[in-house]
């Protein structure tokens, strides 16, 4: 039987009927008053009259296939009813978008083409739900979208360089040689325990000598009221908005692949070439370290590490004196007779004479 | 299928992204893909630029064309320590003036640590028709003249914050320039002024403004003028008294309490100079339903601070000075279970003695009773290694943990260690720790455990610590997500840095003063990586006067895409990158 028949059989039933084409050419029949909530269907109904029968069926956009015309429909059915409260369509709202984001994309794309916008409002915060908080491959991989910036666009710094497993290997490295001086240091700790005692003695001696000179009578007055108290402040509205990936995604960007070539050779020239040994990152526990590194290669690192472990010891001489000097001009510079001194973050201005002589109390042990 | 992005008009597209707002996600959605990013970039309306030589004003004005809101921050973090000297820059005219050739319509700007002058000022109040929003938080530069360029001629303005700012203050009048019709203020923080302002313009102002929500008064307003003011405004919401004591008289009282307990919105307190802790009850009316509480300027006892934040069950904010010590600490951990964020700052820091009973004991108690607690700014004169580990085990949810152990390189007071282990544990166990502020004595240690463990750390300020550059090679290599690294008067050189120079490019920034980079290694870095600045602060003279090993008194390397800047000072020299050697 046909439709019409059907409407003719059972009058009591009799609805205004609309008849609507989607996008797949197929016409189908959609009762007029939950049609109707859709804007553009009510502007052909009304303004050109169309819709009455199979003949002049409502052309839907493309965007509205059957499937989403039905979804649409259910929410309109939904919605139209007008006895439900703001909390049950709310749980209806947050149910209904549960549905995979492509046809979430297709259902935005049908909502608005029809002009729906209680819907397209809807699916397009379920959108951004999904959106946020996924990093831009992600994004890609979602909406099967394409990877078509180029790499000067995407200005890409943030490469994970703890993968580089030259810094991997030298972690290790340090580790192990870490635990030798260490052991070594044990040794000697149990044999000479006054070197302590003395370390602390000195300290004591310069806060004697010092005392005085400690009161922060500053030579440079600063002009108002600084308050330097230390705060980060994440008052505005709750939203702290931390993050600045400007510079990231500027288009006038340089070859990156030349600059990370760059920072790689400057690191290489400081450590020369290692072997890949593609494992997991270090922990401090290193017995596994030299698993798979040939002898040759490995008595190479060990030297390279005493190298570098050399040159940090003899530099410092020199430099305490360079800091020793200088240390004069530094303390004036870092007080101040500001009233508001306890807004300062104090701590680090504090009692700067002591600083070069405890350096060198710690580097004896190394 | 490419058939899902090209079915997405783009109105629909650009509808989607309205309802994104985080600057990370914007960040991410301009990176998808080419259409993305075009969009993105025209329905942007909101931009944050963290270093604003990071990127050049017509670089931003030229890519997001529709731009209402702005938030730049300047100086480095160091400088509140005075740590940068005088004219470094972060002048913010460049950018008014650019933007107020480009955005018309711009209704905010938010600063922090930069320069504006009155020049910008009147610029600002000329240019944008709809300007509603200025916060100034520790700027400089202006005056009141520029203020009341402000306020005669922003006809729509709605948020007017000088948080810590440096004002010159050289009439009180500005205020007055608010015409008689003017009635949209719902911000006014004038705290950090010097001087009075015309109060009778404030009470007309504030009786005027229906919608008010947050006053902070300045030290100057006294405080028999207060209640008049809570009387015009009813419905504030956040307020700042001025100074908080007068001679005791009974009707002032009276007439105080009234006026608080008037306020029934009332949710964060601020101010309070000069307490007579007599007045102090006349709040209690207010203390149940109160999130935040400022007490950092109130030089009150222990007791008088404990009477009246046991009444505050709802804080979720307090800020407040030692002398809460550590009984009030136990009885804020006991009443007020909703705190999320403590600072507790020092009353007499250059003190050789302590003057309060305040130890790690009260940061302890804090931790074992509010669960919620997350933030944590805290000075005190001892830790120990154990406190520090309770500490980490009772709030793994922490974010962020700034502890400020008054005496440099001061040792675990139990053991006299290192506080190597305490910190680590702090970092092992607060998975989500963003932002950490390390003290006491350090070795290279504490390092390792940070690179290893911080993984989510984005922040870290470092002073008077570590041995070796294997200290700073740790957490080079080791902290996936850090972006600003601020490091003081340690003994780290050229090596850690050299071999993590491409970290860097991963950073916002990077300062390193009073340590032992040198000259040298500046050089090197700055030829080799043009996508950086590399600038050494020297006001001993040119560098180039003393040999390449020589140590740089100050270091500062922050990533831009702009190039050299263009107004350094005579103490800051850039290391020029080898782009400037190329023909072009």
């Amino acid at each position: 039987m046909s439709e019409i028949d059907m409407a003719v059989i059972k009058p009591e039933m009799m609805k205004p009927y609309v008849w609507l084409q989607t996008s797949d050419d197929s016409i189908q029949q959609v009762e007029q008053e939950i049609a109707m909530f859709c804007p553009l269907i009510c502007q052909e109904i009304i303004q050109k009259g169309m819709g009455s029968s199979k003949n002049c069926a409502i052309c839907l956009p493309q965007q509205v296939s059957p499937a989403m015309l039905s979804l649409i429909l259910d929410y309109c059915r939904f919605h139209q009813v007008p006895g439900r409260s703001n909390k049950e369509r709310k749980s209806y709202d947050e149910k209904f978008v549960r549905i995979d984001t492509e046809r979430l994309c297709e259902l935005t794309s049908a909502a608005d083409s029809l002009q729906l916008k209680p819907l397209v409002d809807l699916t397009s915060r379920a959108l951004a739900r999904i959106i946020e908080g996924k990093s831009p491959e992600e994004i890609r991989d979602i909406f099967h979208l394409p990877d078509d910036l180029t790499e000067e666009e995407k200005l890409e710094p943030l490469r994970n360089i703890t993968a580089d497993p030259r810094i991997r290997l030298l972690n290790r490295l340090y580790a192990k040689k870490r635990k030798e001086l260490k052991e070594r240091e044990r040794l000697k700790n149990i044999e000479v325990e006054e070197e302590h005692v003395d370390e602390r003695s000195v300290d004591d001696l310069l806060s004697f000598i010092n005392g005085n000179e400690g009161e922060p009578k500053g030579v440079k007055t600063s002009k108002n009221k600084k308050k330097n108290r230390r705060k980060k402040e994440q008052q505005k509205n709750s939203s702290s908005k931390e993050t600045s990936e400007l510079d990231k995604k500027e288009v006038n960007g340089h070859d990156i692949r030349h600059q990370s070539s760059e920072a790689e050779r400057i690191s290489e020239s400081s450590y020369l070439h290692y072997a890949e040994d593609g494992t997991s990152t270090p922990k401090s526990d290193d017995g596994d370290i030299y698993d798979g590194i040939d002898p040759a290669l490995k008595e190479k690192i060990d030297r390279e590490v005493e190298d570098f472990a050399r040159r940090l010891n003899s530099d410092w001489p020199e430099r305490m004196q360079e800091l020793l000097s200088s240390g004069q001009d530094r303390k004036t510079l870092l007080f101040n007779t500001d009233g508001f001194l306890r807004r300062h973050a104090c701590m680090f201005s504090l009692v700067l004479q002591y600083f070069p002589f405890s350096i060198i109390c710690f580097l004896a042990e190394l | 299928m490419p058939r899902l992005a090209y079915s997405f008009p783009e109105e629909v597209l650009e509808h989607v992204f309205s309802f994104i707002e985080c600057d990370k996600d914007r960040g991410s959605i301009s990176l998808v893909c080419k259409s993305w990013y075009e969009i993105e970039a025209w329905c942007r309306r909101r931009v944050f630029v963290g270093n604003c030589y990071a990127v050049s004003p017509a670089t931003v004005v030229k890519r997001f064309p529709k731009v209402r809101s702005v938030a730049i921050k300047g100086k480095p973090h160091f400088a509140d320590f005075n740590l940068v000297p005088e004219g470094w820059g972060a002048y913010v005219f460049p950018w008014i003036k650019a933007m107020a050739a480009a955005y018309p319509w711009l209704q905010e700007i938010r600063l922090k640590r930069m320069v504006i002058t009155d020049e910008c000022l009147e610029l600002i109040a000329k240019s944008f028709k709809n300007f509603s929003v200025l916060v100034l938080t520790s700027c400089e530069g202006f005056t009141t003249d520029g203020l009341a360029a402000i306020t005669a001629n922003c006809r729509n303005l709605r948020e007017l914050e000088l948080r810590e700012s440096e004002v010159e203050d050289i009439c009180g009048h500005w205020l007055s320039h608010f015409p008689d019709s003017y009635t949209s203020l719902v911000s006014l923080n004038i705290s950090c002024l010097g001087n009075e302002v015309n109060l009778s313009a404030l009470e007309r102002l504030v009786s005027r403004c229906t919608n008010l929500q947050t006053l902070r008064l300045n030290r100057a307003v006294p405080l028999e003028k207060l209640a008049n003011l809570l009387r015009g405004a009813p419905q504030l919401v956040e307020l700042g008294t001025g100074t908080y004591s007068t001679e005791m008289r009974p009707e002032v009282f009276a007439n105080l309490a009234e006026a608080f307990s008037g306020c029934k919105q009332l949710k964060s307190l601020s101010g309070f100079w000069d307490v007579l802790p007599s007045y102090l009850p006349a709040l209690y009316p207010v203390c149940s339903s109160l999130t935040s509480l400022n007490l950092s300027y109130a030089t009150i006892q222990s007791s008088d601070l404990i009477k009246l934040v046991s009444q505050c069950e709802s804080l979720q904010r307090l800020w407040v000075l030692d002398y809460i010590e550590d009984a009030g600490l136990e009885v804020i951990a006991a009443s007020c279970k909703d705190l999320r964020e403590l600072r507790v700052f020092p009353s007499d820091p250059f003190g050789l003695e302590p003057n309060v009973a305040l130890t790690e004991q009260g940061l302890v108690s804090v931790s074992e009773g509010c669960t919620k607690l997350q933030s944590v700014l805290y000075f005190c004169r001892q830790m120990s290694n154990a406190a520090l580990d309770t500490i980490a085990r009772n709030r793994p949810n922490m974010t962020r943990f700034r502890l400020c152990i008054i005496e440099p390189r001061a040792p675990d007071y139990l053991t006299r260690e290192p506080l190597d282990a305490g910190f680590g544990a702090i970092v092992e166990h607060c998975k989500d720790l963003r932002r950490l502020s390390l003290s006491g004595l350090l070795s290279d240690r504490v390092f390792e455990y940070i690179g290893t463990y911080g993984k989510k750390l984005e922040m870290l300020s470092v002073a008077f610590a570590g041995d070796t550059d294997l200290g700073l090679h740790h957490v080079l290599s080791g902290c996936d997500n850090l972006r600003k690294l601020e490091i003081r008067d340690c003994p780290f050189g050229d090596k850690a840095l050299l071999a993590n120079a491409a970290k860097l490019e991963t950073m916002r920034s990077l300062w390193m003063s009073s340590c032992l980079v040198s000259y040298g290694a500046c050089k090197l870095l700055g030829l080799k990586l043009p996508r950086l600045n590399v600038e050494v602060i020297d006001e001993r003279g040119p560098p180039d006067s003393r040999p390449d090993s020589s140590p740089v008194e100050k270091l500062y390397i922050y990533r831009t895409v702009s190039g050299p800047r263009l107004d350094m000072p005579g103490y800051v020299w850039r290391m020029e990158d080898d782009s400037a050697l190329r023909v072009s």
